[in-house]
Parts: C-alpha cells; structure tokens; sequence
C-alpha cells in the first residue's frame, strides 16, 4: 500500500503543490523562529558562560528572602547593599581563595565640546584585575591603571569615533572629570558586556565616580585553586549581612537561566503563532485531500471492487499524508534555515542587532518541525480517508461527478448549540474560565456553521454577483454548489481575520482605557527641572518663543523636611500653575494659602488644621498651619507642598525658579519636541520629562503588542491565500470539462476569469467578514466582560478604519488568490477540455 | 433457470430483487429473479437499457446489496457479509472486467495486472502470468502508465487483471463497450480461450449482438426478469430475438 500512496502523490504532484507550500510555510515559520532565537539563547547563555565562567565563588546580594528583596523593589535604587572594603578584603586575605575581584558599576556618559553628552546609557565598570575573572578582554591599548584612564568596549568606540590616545569628558556622581581613553574592549564575539556599552574605570578613579567615594562592591567573585565547596565553607563566616556566597557552578548555571530566559519566552511566543499558523495550514491540507478523494472516487471504488478493504484504502490516503507531511516539513525545515538567514540580515539592516547575530539549528528543533508538520497532515488527512473507505464499488460504475453536498441536520442542530452556549458564556459567564470557554465555544460554532454561513452568504450575494451578468450567477452557483468546501477556505482566512480583529478590538478598548486612565492622573505637557542651574526669565521666554509652546509656568522648589520626612516644598502661582498642570485640593482651599500656612500632600497624613514644622537642610525650620491637602496626581507629586512665597523666602532664601511646567497645543507635539530638547540641551543641567511619557509609552507599548500579534497572526493568512489558490485550482481542474463547455457556447475567456475571480472574492469576503463580526463580537463581550467581573469600566473601542483596512485586504487577497488559478481556468483548449475526463 | 443445471453453480441468485427509491416512487430493478450461473462456462445476460442486466451482475458479485433474496458465490450467501468480507470475497475469488478499463492510473501496467494480489499480499504465478500476458499481447507494455496506453491496451490490461490470480468467476461489465469492433473482437476471443482452455467462469453483460454470440448460454432480461435463454448463441439469432424485444 506504500507502493500505492507514494505513487498517487506523484501521480497527483499537482493538486499536492498547494498542500505542500501550506505545510511548509508553516514548518518554515516554525523552525525559523526556533532556529534564530535557540541562537540568541545560546549567545545570551554563551555569555552568562563567559562572564561568570571562572567564578569559583560568588559573593551576592542574598535575594533569597522574599522581605530582603521586596523592600529593595520599593526603594527602588535607593539604598543596595553593599559589600564594604574591608569587608572585602578580609574575604580575599582567606587562605583558599586565590584571587577575587570585586564588583561595582554605575552609570556614566561623555561630555562632548558642544555640550551635548553621548553614551548616556553606558555602565561604567570597576577594571577587574584578574584575567581569569575579568569577562572583558582588551582589543586594543592597554588596560586602564592610573587615575584619569579608562577603556571604552568597540562598540562605544566604533559608536562615538573614540580612539586609543583620545582624551574625554567623563560625567559621573563625581561631576566631570577628564580622561584618557587607553584601551579598547571586547566581550567575547560582542562588543560590550552593558547594554549600552561598558566604560572600564582603574580602582584609583572607579569608587570616586561610581559609589561616592565609598570603596564597596556590589558582588565578589572569587577563584580558588581547589574545590568550591571548602572555598565556600572558608568564605562563608566572613560574609556579611544581606549577602550569601553560592558556588561558582550553582551560580552559572543561575546567570545562565536568568539571561537565557527571555530567548526562551521569546521562542515560545513565536512558535505557538507557528503552529497556529500550521493549524490554518491543516484545513488546506484537509481540503485538498477531500477535493483529490472526491475526484479519485472512482479509482478508489475500483480498488474497493478489485478487493482493496476500507482498511487498505484508509492506510494508503494516510501513507500519502504522511508522504506529502514528511516532504513539506523536510522542505519547510530548509526553507526555515533559509528564512531565518533572511530574518537576520533584514534585522540587521534595519540596525536591530538580535543577540548572537546568527542562527542555531538544533537537531531538536528539526525533528519537532517535521514532526508537527507531519502530524498535522496526517490528522488532517484522517477524515477524507475515512469517507474514501466508505465509498461503495458500485460508483466505479457510475459517472463521477463533481462533489457537491448539503449541510446535514446534525450540523445544524450543533453549530446553533455552540453559537448559544458560546454567547451565553461570553455575556453572563461568571470567571474567566467559563467566559473563555464561551469564546472558544462560539469560536468552534462559527467553524461548524461554516457551510450554513456560506449557504446564507452567497444567497445574499446573489442579486449583487447577478450584476456581474451570467459569470457573477454562476460564480454563487459555484460556491455554493459545495458550501462544505468553500466553507473550509474560507475558515481557514477566518481563523487570523477573527484573530487580528479580536486583538484589534480587544486591544485598541484596553489601550484607550489604560491611557485613558492615566491622562486623567496629568495634565501639563513637559516639565523641565534644573539641577544646580535656575530657570531664570530669558530661558523662560525663550522657550515660551518655541512655535507651539503655549505657556510655560515657572517656580521655586527645594528639598526639606515636614516633620522630619524628606519631602519637595514649592512655592507657586497656584492659579496660573492650575491652568495647565492638574493640582487640586482633596479638602480646604489654596485660596486660604497665608504667612504661616501650608498645603501638604495627601501622603503626609496630616488633617486641616494640624501643625507641620519644615525645616531645610540648613537648619532653618518653621511651624506652619495646614490650610489644604493636595490631591494626588502626577503633576502635584511633582510640585510637592506649597507654601506662599514669603514662608519659602524665610525658609530657602531667594532663590530662583529651577522648575517648570510646559504647555503645548495638541497635536504636532513631535515638532514642538524636538524645538523644547534643542533648547533644553544646551543646558546640561536641565533635564526635560514629558508630562504624557508615561501615558504615551503606555500607548506605544499597547501599540507595540497590538501590531506585534496581527503581524505574527499575518502567517495565518498567508497560509489561508494558499488555501484559496489549492481550492479554486482544484475546483477549475474538476470543472474543466464545465468551463470547457461554456466556451464552446460561447464564453469569452475574460468572462470565464472573471468567473473565477468572482468566486474567489466571494470565499475571501466570506471569511472575512465572518471574522470580523466573529471578532468584533467577542472582542466587546470580553471587554463586558472585563467590566463585569471588576469593576473597570474600560469602554469599547471599535477601531472602523482599521477594521475597513482588514475588509479591504481580505477582498483584495480574495483578488491576489484568483491570479493564478483565473489563468488557467482558460489555459487548456476548448477541445482538450471538453474530452478530459 | 439454466439447462445445464447443475445447482452447484459458480454462482446463482434466489428470488434477488432490488428496489431502488420508496414508496411511489420506487423503482424495481430487480423483480425477484432466481438463476444459477454454472461453472465453466459463459454466461451472456442481455436485454434493453433499464432491464436490470447490470444490476443483477453488480448484486451477484458483491458489489451491489440485494433489498432481498439473496445471492450465492459458490455455496457462500453474500447477502450475509459485511463491508470488508465483501471486499476479501471479490478479492480472493471474483475477478471483474469494467467498460471503462478503470485502471489506476499512478500504476504501471504490470502493477495494475498484479493489484488484487498485492492486495492480499500475495505473488503472481510468474508463468501463468507470463501465459496471460503474451496471451492479450501487452508483451513490451507492461512497464506504461495507463494513460500511455490505448483504449484496446487498457483493456487488455484489465482482462489481465481479472485472470492472473485465477478467479472462480470474472463478471465483465460491457467490457468491449468503449472499444472499436476489432479490438472488441480480440478481447472476446481472449475471454473465449480462458473458458475453453483453462474452464474459466464467466458472465458477461451487453448489449451487443455480437459480442453475446462468444458465450455459451445468453439470458434475455426485461423489467428485472429473465424472460428467455438461448444457449450456443450466434449473432443473427440473438439480434432476432432481441427484434423481438421492440415488438
């Protein structure tokens, strides 16, 4: 029966062309998302290998303890434990140990002549002065010793045009501070061991620009000649508070885990829209196996006469499964390699760097490509052998003629049953397990009701195709002629246009809520604040000159004390602050703001009336009387208690305004932008915030995830414009002798394409607009639902252009699928076609 | 019905009758016909379009279920099996021959002829495998897809088919139906030389004179009843009696 299945597939190459490219667009997705990320997991693991490799000892931060590191997270940077020098040094002195180096980064940049800065976000890194535990080597110079040189990675060099001998601008806690640049270096095959790039800075300079002039470490790592374990032991004793000393090998394979993670996730991620994809590619497969069944009905009957048991029959369909699945995932898997090639070098010219910069391909991965490629035919394979084996001998002996079927009862009585159990589900579903369930079930129902859908859809679209003249009529005779078929093209496009449309709608809602929510927490544009300079009057207007700037509001803020609680008191033109920024009162009034009076924020804890005593840190105090509590909100915390500007004067002297709030006309905000930074940059000591940034990183991530999903669910697509190309081709060849026939009648060739690229767009508006209102549907009840069940009350969003834009695109990929098979609806002779059998 | 009655036939039908449709609609294809094929002989069944010819050889060789009666290979009662046993039945002891060649066409010639035994999973006898195949003259053909080949080639494939493993009965369908008259005429004769040389069974449906005049014994049916035989037929008879029909 091997013999039979291989034969039939390379007896029916043609009709199996479609059925291959589905299987193997998607084993090539599959793959070459595992191939490419399998290699940032090594790379980032390779890494963790590199960095930590000779540690025989780590000395860390105990994050062990759930409290330790909870309290770290809500201070934020505030206060890291610290190893301290002689802490540190007394470890080293242990007999066992036989080198160590300790850790200490921070953040650093350069000053350029103009007095711009670049490499902003570059670490800067205490030299390690052991070989062995320095990750980074020297490409170039020699490593930093004396105070005033530093190593810059290849990056930063090849980045800012820096070069052995150059003399910089380093700016650190220390202020600005000179140095010679007297080597380059490397990590491993990348540039830098930071992110942002890694300056190296000698032991003389490092605790002066990186801790304060504290000498302390963040970590130690240690190396020992013999076993980790007695190192460990000998260590452990001396190992301060707050901190544990874990061996070298537990601690790699810990740094390996923690950065391999996020190409793990990333991997994840990416295959499961693969297979999704492959699942889309399962209804092609089941298609074009059901059509090649219909017409090889006769042969199989012959078979079935002659004495092939339904048991044959069923095992030779599968063997060709099993053929096409193996030859598609084989195909697809190199495909894949060639793919993710593609994807590194487009990446690459776009100038996003994946970790690595290459690709894996794992044994692994290649075997679960062919596998699930495989599978998926096979099993999509199984119901159209199962019909076969059920076809009777006797249809030898009839004409075959060309499949066409009605939805039966059962199918009927069961997609309404989904439909309902779904919908009820969805609106009254009372967790989320049961409101998952209902769109799943309403999900599978649309599926079921497939050709009801397509019986239903072209009946409408009958008066409209009439229009068309005879093609547009028979154009709906044909689709509907078999709604089981069109209805599983079509499906297989519904499947990403439900998709994209559920996240679109779903997404665009939870957008608009979320930024929603947080605009209601802010209301000015920018604020500028300037550390150690002062806002005076020509700065002032000179901003207020910017095209676009509306108003800019200045005033005098500094640091003190409320009852011994660090905290910002300014002093402000409440009313001409109110007009742009969002301050308010919970209880009392800014107008009741005197000599001797204070407005506190809500988190003081004070109540009208209460006394507060600020004092600066200079010692100067005064008691005051609450007249007012300010509401909460971005902006507010920002500006901290008021106080009315004769108190500020008695406490902080007179000083200059050093902050502002900005106001922008709506809309071209990125020119106006871009003028503010001009402005803003020739000051260092200034730093500009957008009042929004939150609001709108908010949005761009939303944004950002929403484009993501639709463009990985676009493989889906893909897959589904095959499916329509394999159902019309197929269709075309079962009907060659029909359309043989109406040319001989009289059909013009363009009538008879148009034919097919009416149908074609019939199928794809089918899908379609299903997924839409399928989508739209769910993605509004999972909202409700959302709003039920919490509390929330996040609007729903429909986003009609975009929704248009995924009509639009499914009619015309309705157009781009008919290219193909339009053509060679007329290819054969008249004669050939009529005598074909 | 037959004379030569030995009621051991190689196949016979008892009070077969098939309706198809329901109630007023329905049709009798079969009106409750009771016959013996006898072995080693052939067998013509004739009569006009609907009589019901094809319909009795389709239920007496399994391919078709009876709506009662029953129908007899040898001494097994078909109407009793089920799907598969059908299937193994036809497979291991009938052997058919079809109008339209109904070959498979991803297989050679040679594996076309071979199928039912691949089937069973078994092998050709290489010489009477050879003897058939010089027999029908596919000699240097046998390594061609069907669609390489010519009606009258495909059609000796088929006869081939149904002799090489040696069935108890072959049942041809209008086997010289789609063939001009001299390649119609050389398919018959090979048929004729499988009864009188090796006492193979045969029954045959058509409606040519002609053809019907290479069996023994010709069976007339009209309205899903045999209403005559006529035994060592010849062309000018049958045509006469078939005259007869329209009359």
């Amino acid at each position: 029966m091997l013999k039979l299945a291989w034969r039939g597939v390379r007896h029916n190459r043609g009709r199996y062309i479609a059925t291959l490219i589905a299987i193997l667009t998607g084993v090539a997705f599959f793959t070459a998302t595992g191939f490419v990320s399998d290699r940032v997991i090594d790379t980032l693991e390779g890494d963790a290998t590199r960095e930590y490799g000779a540690v025989d000892l780590a000395v860390i931060v105990d994050d062990t303890d759930e409290q330790a590191s909870g309290a770290t997270v809500s201070t934020g940077h505030a206060e890291q434990a610290r190893i301290a020098g002689p802490v540190a040094d007394r470890i080293l002195a242990v007999d066992e140990v036989e080198a160590g180096a300790g850790i200490l980064t921070g953040r650093v940049a350069f000053l350029a002549a103009d007095g711009s800065t670049f490499g902003d976000s570059a670490t800067g890194r205490l030299w390690v002065e052991d070989d062995e535990l320095n990750p980074i080597s020297l490409s170039e110079g020699r490593a930093p010793a004396a105070a005033g040189e530093i190593a810059v990675d290849t990056g930063l060099a090849d980045g800012e045009d820096l070069t052995v001998g150059q003399t910089v601008t380093v700016l650190s806690l220390a202020g600005q501070a000179e140095a010679t640049i007297v080597g380059i270096t490397e990590f491993g095959n990348s540039d830098a061991l930071d992110q942002g790039g890694t300056v190296s800075i000698p032991a003389a300079t490092a605790f002066d620009w990186l801790s304060n002039g504290q000498v302390e470490y963040e970590s130690l790592y240690l190396r020992g000649p013999g076993d980790q374990a007695a190192l460990a032991a000998a260590v452990e004793p001396l190992v301060p508070d707050g901190f544990r000393a874990q061996t070298g090998d537990d601690f790699l394979a810990d740094r390996r885990e923690e950065t391999g993670s996020i190409g793990r996730v990333l991997k994840n991620a990416l295959q499961a829209f693969s297979i999704l994809a492959l699942l889309v590619g399962a209804f092609v497969i089941y298609n074009t196996f059901s059509v090649i069944v219909a017409q090889r009905l006769r042969e199989i009957a012959v078979l079935s006469a002659i004495g092939a048991t339904p048991k044959q029959i069923r095992r030779s369909l599968r063997w060709e499964g099993v053929v096409v699945g193996l030859l598609g995932s084989l195909l697809g898997v190199v495909t894949g390699i060639g793919l993710a090639f593609l994807v590194m070098v487009v990446l690459e010219a776009v100038g996003v760097a994946l970790p690595g910069g290459g690709i894996a391909v794992r044994p692994a991965t290649v075997v679960s490509g062919i596998l699930i490629g495989t599978i998926i035919t096979v099993a999509s394979v199984m119901i159209p052998a199962r019909r076969a084996s059920r076809t009777e001998p006797i249809e030898a002996l009839r004409d075959a003629a060309v499949e066409s079927t009605r939805p039966s009862r059962g199918r009927i009585i069961a997609s309404v049953a989904l439909l309902v159990l779904g919908v009820l589900g969805l609106l009254f579903g009372g967790n989320a397990f049961v409101v998952g369930m209902g769109a799943f079930l309403l999900f599978v129902g649309v599926i079921v009701a497939g050709p009801l859908i397509a019986i239903g859809g072209t009946r409408l679209m009958r008066p409209l195709m009439s229009r068309f003249g005879l093609e547009g009529r028979l154009a709906v005779d044909n689709t509907a002629r078999n709604p089981k078929r069109t209805a599983t093209t079509a499906n297989a496009l519904l499947i990403g246009v439900f998709l994209v449309t559920l996240v679109t709608v779903a997404g665009t809602s939870a957008k608009d809520f979320a930024v929603g929510e947080i605009k209601k927490l802010e209301s000015a544009d920018y604020l500028i604040q300037s550390d150690g300079g002062s806002l005076d009057d020509a700065f002032v207007s000179d901003l207020e000159s910017v095209d676009g700037v509306q108003q800019v509001s200045s005033f005098r803020q500094e640091s003190v004390t409320i009852d011994g609680t660090a905290s910002l008191l300014s002093t402000v033109d409440v009313a001409a602050v109110q007009e742009i920024a969002d301050i308010d009162v919970t209880e009392g009034s800014f107008d009741d703001l005197r000599p001797g009076t204070i407005a506190v924020t809500e988190d003081a804890g004070r109540a009208l009336g209460d006394t507060v005593t600020v004092a600066n840190n200079t010692g100067r105090s005064e008691r005051l009387t609450v007249v007012a509590i300010v509401k909460d909100s971005i902006d507010s915390i920002l500006v901290g208690s008021i106080v009315g500007v004769e108190d500020f004067d008695t406490l902080v002297g007179d000083t200059a305004p050093t902050v502002a709030f900005i106001d922008v006309e709506s809309g071209g905000q990125s020119d106006t932008t871009d003028a503010i930074e001009e402005k803003t940059s020739l000051r260092p000591d200034i730093t500009l915030t957008e009042g929004n940034a939150l609001g709108r990183l908010v949005g761009q991530i939303f944004d950002f995830v929403i484009n993501a999903v639709n463009g990985l669910l676009m493989m889906s697509v893909i897959i589904a414009l095959i499916g329509i190309v394999n159902t019309l081709s197929l269709s075309i060849l079962e009907r060659r002798k029909e359309l043989g026939l109406l040319r001989v009648v009289g059909m013009t060739d363009r009538k008879v394409q148009r034919m097919v690229r009416l149908e074609s767009v019939l199928i794809a508006g089918l899908g379609t607009v299903t997924g839409l209102i399928a989508g739209t549907f769910v993605g509004w009840a999972l909202i409700r639902t959302i709003d039920r069940l919490s509390e929330a009350s996040i609007g729903i969003s429909i986003p009609i252009g975009q929704l248009a834009l995924i009509l639009v695109a499914g009619v015309v990929l309705g157009l781009l699928a008919a290219l193909i098979p339009a053509r060679r609806s007329t290819r054969l002779e008249v004669l050939d076609a009529i005598k074909a059998t | 019905m037959s004379t030569t009655a030995a009621d051991t036939g190689a196949a016979r039908s008892v009070d077969a009758v098939k309706t198809y449709g329901s109630g007023e609609a329905a049709i009798n294809a079969l009106a409750g016909v009771t016959v013996t094929f006898p072995k080693g002989r052939f067998t013509a069944i004739m009569g006009p379009s609907g009589s019901g010819k094809s319909t009795l050889m389709q239920c007496v060789a399994g391919l078709d279920r009876l709506t009662s009666g029953s129908a007899y290979i040898g001494e097994t009662d078909i109407s009793g099996l089920d799907k598969t046993e059908l299937t193994l039945l036809r497979r291991d002891r009938l052997g058919f021959i079809f109008q339209q060649y109904n070959l498979v066409s991803s297989l050679t010639a040679r594996e076309n002829i071979v199928l039912p035994l691949t089937l069973a999973g078994e092998e050709p006898e290489p010489k009477w495998f050879d003897e058939v195949v010089a027999t029908v003259g596919l000699g240097n053909r046998l390594d061609n897809l069907p669609s390489q080949l010519s009606g009258g080639q495909q059609q000796r494939v088929a006869v081939a088919r149904a002799l090489v493993p040696r069935p108890e009965i072959v049942f041809a369908d209008e086997p010289t139906g789609a063939l001009d008259s001299r390649t119609g005429i050389e398919i018959l004769t090979f048929m004729r030389r499988a009864v009188d040389e090796v006492g193979q069974t045969i029954v045959m449906v058509t409606h040519d004179p002609h053809a019907a005049s290479y069996a023994d014994n010709v069976l007339f049916l009209a309205d899903g009843q045999i209403i005559d035989e006529m035994p060592e037929p010849t062309t000018d008879k049958v045509l006469d009696r078939m005259k007869r029909f329209d009359a």
